[in-house]
């Protein structure tokens, strides 16, 4: 089960409101890169997951990147607070406006709503750990445009965070496939699916 | 246990013959070297080793020090230290660091709560029911001084 703590795991404190901002962080909440299809996916890929350490990690990175979720969440809704229709109007935060007002919705810079053809769950350990991989690459990638296109300290030290957390998180999955391996038929590590072989 | 040859922990170690048609990254190795949970938290890694910044945007903001930022440093070295100890389960070192601030974090929960209110449901407190009391965590009142 999950029990909700009160607290975010990096503080979120962003002074000053920029919806414009706000329209292409966005993207990281429910974007294909996403927190929210980083977190479903590695949730979901735990069931079937053959080892300990697989089952463990899995559950301990997707529960972070929940945390993660709720950080981007804090961010957009931060710098949409107090908006005078003067400071939406003509802006690129327009067009999220006029379906959300200043609510936070999942969905992609692009417009293109959360959807769970981004993510994978192939139900073999070495597709789903090679799949997290390139998530969390892609998701830094995301992190690193974000950085190239914003300004204000009090969003880039929380962008820096989250990306600094993709990082770990690629070498711990990677370390998780080598875990993985050493299991496996040692002369063809393909021989079948530890998921459903074993 | 293996110690490390290079001092900043940024070597880690591949199998002696690896076999063809595998991605590989190399295990990090035991008892890297480690931020105190403060820095951890700031730079958004425990190792110093895995701290690999974007065109030198290195994050160098202090965070004041308050009972919830306390929190949140304690929790977030021993979030890093759980999945680091997912594939080192043999890291004694680590082990011992994780369980010791486990012991912080358990006290300093009681100091925050008995300021602040419940942090969930689990929370035995006594007095009136504050767990609906302002700010959220993601309102920007939360980020409170002391």
């Amino acid at each position: 089960m999950f029990i909700y703590d009160k607290k975010l795991q990096y503080p979120v404190k962003v002074a000053r409101p920029n919806p414009k901002l706000a329209s292409i962080i966005i993207s990281q909440y429910g974007g294909p890169d996403g927190e929210l299809g980083a977190s479903l996916r590695y949730l979901s890929q735990r069931y079937s997951m053959p080892f300990d350490e697989l089952k463990g990690l899995l559950t301990d990175i997707g529960t972070e990147e929940l945390g993660h979720l709720e950080m981007v969440g804090a961010l957009v809704h931060q710098l949409t607070r107090n908006l005078k229709d003067s400071q939406i109007e003509g802006t690129e935060f327009a067009p999220y406006f006029v379906d959300h007002t200043v609510g936070v919705y999942p969905t992609a810079a692009s417009g293109y709503p959360w959807t769970a053809a981004t993510i994978a769950v192939k139900g073999d350990p070495i597709a789903d750990l090679t799949e997290d991989l390139a998530a969390e690459q892609k998701a830094r990638v995301t992190y690193d445009n974000i950085l190239r296109l914003s300004d204000d300290p009090d969003v880039n030290n929380v962008i820096k965070f989250l990306r600094q957390r993709e990082v770990v998180h690629f070498q711990r999955f990677g370390e998780a496939m080598q875990l993985l391996r050493e299991k496996l038929n040692q002369k063809n590590v393909y021989y079948m699916n530890p998921a459903k072989d074993m | 246990m293996q110690r490390n040859s290079d001092h900043s922990g940024k070597e880690g170690r591949l199998p002696a013959m690896a076999p063809l048609a595998n991605p590989y990254v190399p295990f990090q190795l035991e008892c890297p070297p480690r931020y105190e949970p403060r820095t951890a938290l700031v730079r958004g890694t425990l190792f110093p080793g895995l701290d690999l910044p974007f065109m030198g945007m290195v994050n160098k903001e202090e965070q004041p020090v308050t009972p919830l930022t306390e929190l949140q440093c304690l929790n977030f070295g021993i979030q890093e230290l759980a999945l680091y100890l997912d594939t080192h389960s043999d890291d004694q070192e680590a082990l011992d660091l994780y369980r010791n601030l486990q012991k912080m974090y358990k006290k300093g929960r009681e100091v925050y709560e008995k300021e602040y209110g419940p942090l969930n449901h689990m929370s035995h407190l006594d007095g009136p029911y504050r767990w609906l009391d302002d700010p959220w965590p993601w309102e920007y009142a939360a980020n409170r001084e002391v």
